[in-house]
């Protein structure tokens, strides 16, 4: 039997080649072993037989061999006429030679002289030497020639075996006939389920279960792989569908603020010397600008939180400002949707341990959501405090609800609550994800409430405070630095030339004195000669990088005292650490806001 | 014719020399007897099987040179010739020649169960008291047995010595 051949087989071929292969080989073992230990028993009880004869014989014939009568040896060799297996016999003298014989047929011949006693077999035949010993005396040799009959018997035996072997080959194959249809038949329908679904795609079938053994155990496993590779091609289906939505939205929104600005432009170039429209058409593309800077920031924080980089920067921060903050980024966009706002925050100088930006955007984009889903002149209500020591913000509002069924969904990456072209409210379905995720972050939950579709809904922040974590004190002491007056000078490194240019300009603008290099070591050579209060360092420099231009200017009796700030492409945590140790006093990543540098500039003077 | 006649005697005398001659038959089945016969506990026990010879010397002379190292179920074989008038004490077997019929009649008068096998060759032997008579039947050596000298001796003879036999005798004495 060729293996691949066999195993190419089906399995009920293969289950009935296992029960005759096996059965034939025990059936072939025990013929073997019975045929053999019925031949030699046979050929031992045969032997013993002529043995028994001759020693009969032998003492018998003793006196005619004793006394030379051959008379007397003749009959008695003749009386062995009554046993047909015996064909020839004979009587030798104590010298060996023939003293009388007696031969069945005339074919048969007897040794002409008396040989060794033993056993002669020769072909069927056995022959027999035996010496005739009275008390002690050799007085001559029997010779007996039986029919050994064993060649026979072992053809007899072999057909008997032969009849026996097909018998119980068929016997075996109808019961393995029978029997396997009990084990094959679930087997099958497991492997019909499988063909199913390899060839129609079909992951709702079901393979039948019919037995309690391992094959209904193959079957379950089947059925509940079956049950989860539907479910995660649903899930996957509807995560591809949520992702087309959101490249479309997405599309959507970052093309939504480009007429505008461009619209703008066009203004400020027909204005000419107008300062109104010019201030109005630059309003207009700062707020364009903030949409798109805000919505790529997310999707920046969607990619980390997909690919597991999010991490939280905690420090002690004081609520009430984090809340502030949110607050005002939200501001002008609720006043213009002419929304009520209620406010209630904790009083100053209470602190909690939490990334403050990131508690910002948890708050900003729940009321973002509020202003966003309520229809214009609604209320808004938002209340940040500390209840049984945890942080518990809500944002409440009338807007248009959520439906029972959607209450978790809206969590989910990319949901839209209204998939309608017509929808008034647009957004990359991302805030509310984003939000618990960053709760989830700081170890606390978000929970929605909402009384229906068009009953306003509440969001609620708990975020639960180790002791200690929270204390409330007067307001610490920024660290303060002489920066002198208000006009600064600042020394800005960056090889990207439009960056340093445009930055130069606006720190000019700002009224202060302004001094741009492109690579490392010409800012540390200008650095002696300029004493910056500021040094605005890229950390990608030719010639030398920011972190050792860092660690030089601080090495350097001028600019020990210079305020460094990272600003970098760059935002790594580990790049932060890199920078601090380099003796960075501050970090920004760049695209950099001239709003940051305008805080950060009030802050150090 | 005469020598034809003396050629054909020549012949007939070395056919019959091949043939085993008449005393060495006798000596060969004397020493055979001790093998088929059973002696009662008394008689004379483990040691040598004696057997005794009286007139006839050429049988002496044979077995004795037969017996010569030989054993009978171990034991070994001795040969004793007997002088004239000697009693046959201490004997398995004693063979008495022709001639010796007087000797006979008074062993049977004397011991008459004693537990000895008495081989004779003449004719009327058994009659007379022997055990074992040699005769001659088609020209070749057998013998005769008389199973009540065998019983009145207390010897047993074996039934295979006694199928040999050319003649049994029981209860005609």
């Amino acid at each position: 039997m060729r293996l691949p051949g066999f195993l190419r087989r089906s399995v009920r071929a293969k289950m009935t080649a296992v029960v005759v292969a096996t059965t034939l080989v025990a059936l072939l073992v025990n013929a073997a072993a019975l045929v053999y230990y019925t031949v030699r028993d046979y050929r031992s009880t045969q032997l013993a037989d002529v043995r028994t004869q001759a020693e009969i014989f032998g003492r018998a014939s003793a006196a005619a061999l004793a006394f030379n009568d051959r008379t007397d040896a003749q009959r008695d060799l003749s009386t062995l006429q009554a046993r047909p297996d015996i064909e020839a016999a004979a009587l030798y003298g104590p010298d060996g030679t023939l003293f009388a014989s007696y031969l069945r047929s005339p074919g048969e011949a007897v040794p002409a002289r008396a040989e060794a006693p033993g056993y002669r077999i020769a072909g069927d035949r056995v022959g027999l030497f035996h010496a005739v010993v009275e008390k002690g005396d050799a007085i001559g040799t029997v010779y007996i020639q039986a029919r050994y009959g064993v060649r026979e018997r072992l053809l007899a035996y072999l057909g008997i075996t032969a009849v026996v072997l097909a018998a119980a080959l068929a016997a075996a194959l109808l019961i393995s006939a029978w029997l396997q249809r009990a084990v094959t038949a679930p087997i099958l329908e497991v492997a019909d389920a499988a063909r199913a679904v390899v060839q129609r795609r079909d992951y709702t079938g079901r393979a039948g279960k019919s037995t309690e053994d391992e094959v209904g155990v193959l079957a379950d496993a089947f059925n509940s792989m079956l049950k989860e590779v539907q479910t995660r091609e649903e899930a996957l289906r509807l995560a591809d569908r949520r992702k087309d939505e959101f490249l479309a939205t997405l599309a959507h929104e970052l093309r939504n603020p480009l007429a505008p600005i461009r619209n703008a432009l066009f203004l400020m170039r027909a204005a000419g010397d107008n300062p109104g429209a010019t201030a109005e058409a630059r309003a207009l593309i700062e707020r364009q600008l903030a949409q798109m800077v805000r919505l790529v920031d997310d999707l920046l924080d969607v990619s980390r939180i997909t690919t597991g980089k999010l991490a939280l920067r905690r420090e002690r921060v004081e609520l009430r400002s984090v809340a502030q903050s949110a607050l005002e980024a939200v501001e002008s966009m609720i006043r213009a949707r002419g929304h009520a706002l209620h406010v209630e925050l904790p009083p100053p100088g209470l602190y909690v341990n939490a990334d403050p930006t990131r508690l910002a955007q948890v708050f900003l984009n729940l009321l973002n959501n509020a202003a966003k889903f309520t229809d214009p002149g609604g209320r808004i209500d938002f209340t940040v405090a500390l209840e049984d020591a945890a942080l518990v913000a809500r944002v409440r509002d009338n807007g248009i609800g959520i439906a029972p069924a959607m209450r978790e969904e809206i969590f989910d990456m990319f949901a839209q609550a209204d998939r309608s072209l017509e929808r008034s409210t647009m957004g990359l379905g991302v805030g509310l994800s984003l939000a618990r995720r960053l709760v989830e972050l700081h170890g606390g939950t978000i929970k929605v409430r909402s009384a229906g579709a068009g009953r306003g809904s509440e969001f609620v922040v708990r975020i639960p405070m180790q002791p200690g974590e929270t204390r409330v004190s007067p307001a610490n002491d920024p660290r303060s630095r002489s920066a002198g007056s208000a006009r600064r000078r600042i020394l800005l490194a960056d090889d990207n030339q439009d960056f340093a240019v445009s930055l130069a300009l606006v720190l000019r603008g700002l009224g202060n004195e302004v001094r741009v290099e492109h690579d490392g070591a010409a800012a540390l050579a200008a650095a002696g000669e300029f004493q910056p209060q500021i040094a605005f360092l890229d950390i990608g420099l030719p010639k030398l990088n920011g972190f050792d231009l860092a660690r030089k200017l601080r090495a350097l009796g001028a600019t020990a005292d210079t305020i460094l700030v990272a600003v970098t492409g760059w935002g790594q945590p580990s790049d932060r650490q890199k920078a601090k140790e380099a003796g960075f006093d501050d970090y920004l990543v760049k695209p950099v806001e001239i709003d940051r540098i305008r805080a950060l500039l009030d802050g150090k003077q | 014719m005469r020598a034809a006649c003396a050629a054909l005697l020549l012949l007939v005398s070395c056919v019959l020399h091949a043939q085993p001659l008449e005393h060495e038959v006798k000596a060969a089945f004397l020493f055979k007897f001790p093998s088929f016969v059973e002696w009662p506990r008394e008689a004379p026990g483990v040691g040598s099987i004696v057997i005794g010879v009286a007139g006839n010397d050429a049988v002496a002379a044979e077995l004795e040179q037969i017996a010569a190292g030989r054993s009978i179920q171990g034991r070994p074989v001795a040969v004793r010739r007997l002088r004239e008038g000697e009693r046959p004490d201490g004997l398995h077997v004693l063979f008495l020649g022709r001639g010796q019929a007087a000797r006979l009649a008074e062993i049977v008068r004397q011991a008459p169960a004693q537990p000895l096998l008495i081989v004779c060759e003449w004719q009327g032997a058994l009659q007379q008291g022997a055990v074992v008579n040699f005769l001659r039947d088609e020209g070749r050596v057998r013998f005769e047995v008389s199973l009540d000298s065998a019983e009145r001796r207390a010897l047993r003879i074996s039934s295979r010595m006694l199928a040999v036999a050319h003649n049994v005798v029981q209860g005609r004495l």
